[in-house]
């Protein structure tokens, strides 16, 4: 499987303050990926140097086997992006906006984003500032999806959507990926990743964490063990040997108990601070 | 390249209506005011031209304000020349900062434009906005000159309104390379830049010390008394200020190809 997205050493830094610091990953033809992190991980200091609209000091991107220093229109022309910050021009009406991103990309998009205006109920005669942010998000999704890009890159897109219109996009995210486009997904939503994403990468403080399959990023042999003893009640994180759990339970009268999978932002805190130890 | 044109030019179409109505509008008015005005200005132009500092710095120590092109260079050569300088500032004070200050960069530039070309095509559509301005100023003061029925000397006349766009060219340009700089829109520093200028000219006019460096200014070449009066160029001061518009729109393609675009 060919990679849509390599990135090599990638490093930025905002004067003396860092950036990121020697980032590499790939992304997989065909992926939905996930790239989340706490804020100020570098997450979003990544995807714009992917984009060219900042530039990096060391390291190398590549996307669709291009260098984007020097390819960026021919990358970007292949590219569907929308940012954690879908803004736009304030007087125009939509549709004018959806059409406006279209024009710069030289295509028809006219079939396609009526389709996609459609499915995500999109009022195309409102003007742009007097939507609301999960508006504004859904007109950032057409003109991200309208001319059927080889990679979509999102930053946060589903919030501020209702959840039927966050099952809509996923719905019609797959639908394109199934047809042979890649997805690169910045989220804070743990779950999305879980359900939707194949493969993941985790920023922390401008360096990558790990990335790996998300089934081995939540793959934990740790358990949430909720008891009740002596009228309390207790709740708390074991890993180890089932066994040895067990036995220091037998020395308890437990009135109740429950011992099930941790949540996944326990897995995710979880990761975090047995990375940060 | 031409999408992004034509969307600058939707976006400033009301201020240029506003704007060249308004100068022109006042210059046409003024104009036609001339007829009724001619006899009482008559008895005072050497009042007028004997009021020392004031009349270098507004020209009238040169030509008869009871001439029409006299009228013209000190009334009209006001109104136009620095309705038209602010109006340059306008359009082209914020037209780049207002991607980042309106945190629409992130869309634009994720486009498939290269930053070059998105730059000369709001370049382009500042220029086309001012030449529009200056044409429907030039308009309204030409049917108000034909209402009046003086003679003008129209030689002097379009000469003075070629510098005066060259002029508006030359503080857009300063205000286009102001607003690569910024990531917020900053009218205030550049219509600030404007006054200063056109301060500096008027001061250049009346201190004797300044007289050589007033070429600095863009009002140097584009001033109307001297042109009416002379009817020539003011070379050095045509050719810094040619000089200052390419480095200003250049220096902006520079600095905004390479910088890091605020979200």
């Amino acid at each position: 499987m060919k990679n849509v997205i390599e990135i090599d050493n990638l490093t930025k830094y905002y004067g003396k303050h860092r950036g990121v610091t020697d980032v590499s990953f790939q992304v997989a033809e065909g992926d939905i990926f996930g790239f989340l992190g706490p804020n100020g991980a570098g997450k979003s200091t990544t995807i714009r140097s992917m984009l060219g609209l900042i530039r990096f000091q060391k390291g190398s991107i590549r996307i669709f086997d291009k260098d984007i220093r020097t390819d960026k229109e021919a990358i970007l022309s292949e590219v569907g992006y929308m940012p954690s910050e879908t803004m736009f021009y304030p007087a125009m009406k939509v549709k004018e906006m959806i059409q406006m991103a279209a024009e710069v990309r030289g295509k028809d998009c006219r079939k396609e984003a009526e389709k996609l205006c459609q499915r995500l109920q999109v009022d195309v005669d409102k003007k742009i500032s007097d939507l609301s942010l999960g508006n504004r998000k859904k007109v950032g999704i057409v003109c991200a999806m309208q001319h059927r890009p080889k990679l979509f890159v999102f930053d946060e897109p589903t919030s501020g959507l209702d959840p039927l219109m966050q099952s809509e996009f996923f719905k019609l995210i797959q639908e394109y990926v199934s047809e042979g486009a890649t997805c690169m997904l910045s989220t804070h939503v743990l779950s999305e990743i879980k359900n939707y994403c194949q493969n993941a990468a985790i920023m922390k403080e401008g360096k990558l964490l790990c990335v790996d399959s998300v089934g081995n990023i939540t793959r934990t042999n740790a358990k949430r063990v909720k008891l009740q003893r002596e009228g309390r009640q207790e709740s708390y994180l074991y890993k180890g040997d089932m066994n040895e759990l067990v036995r220091d339970l037998a020395g308890y009268d437990i009135e109740d108990i429950l011992i099930e999978e941790p949540a996944l932002d326990e897995i995710f805190m979880h990761f975090y601070e047995s990375e940060s130890n | 390249m031409f999408t992004i044109y034509k969307h600058e030019i939707k976006e400033y179409w009301k201020s240029l209506l506003i704007w060249a109505i308004c100068v022109g509008g006042m210059g046409a008015m003024c104009i036609l005011l001339f007829s009724s005005m001619k006899e009482t200005m008559s008895g005072m132009t050497e009042s007028f031209a004997s009021m020392g500092a004031f009349s270098d710095a507004f020209g009238m120590s040169q030509l008869s304000i009871a001439t029409l092109a006299g009228f013209y260079a000190t009334e009209i050569g006001t109104i136009h020349g620095l309705g038209g300088a602010m109006f340059a500032a306008v359009v082209s004070a914020n037209i780049l900062s207002k991607e980042e200050d309106g945190h629409t960069s992130e869309f634009l530039f994720s486009l498939p434009i290269r930053r070059e070309k998105a730059v000369f095509a709001k370049w382009s559509a500042a220029v086309s906005h001012i030449l529009l301005f200056n044409l429907l100023c030039v308009l309204l003061y030409l049917v108000a000159i034909v209402a009046l029925g003086e003679e003008m000397d129209f030689h002097r006349y379009f000469l003075y309104h070629i510098m005066q766009l060259l002029m508006q060219m030359e503080v857009a340009g300063i205000c286009f390379c102001i607003s690569a700089f910024q990531k917020k829109n900053k009218l205030g520093l550049s219509l600030g830049v404007v006054l200063l200028l056109y301060a500096y000219d008027l001061m250049a006019r009346v201190v004797p010390d300044l007289a050589d460096y007033k070429l600095f200014s863009p009002f140097s070449y584009a001033n109307a008394a001297d042109l009416f009066s002379t009817g020539e160029i003011y070379l050095a001061g045509t050719v810094l200020g040619a000089a200052v518009l390419a480095a200003g729109v250049v220096v902006a393609h520079v600095i905004y190809g390479r910088k890091d675009l605020a979200v």
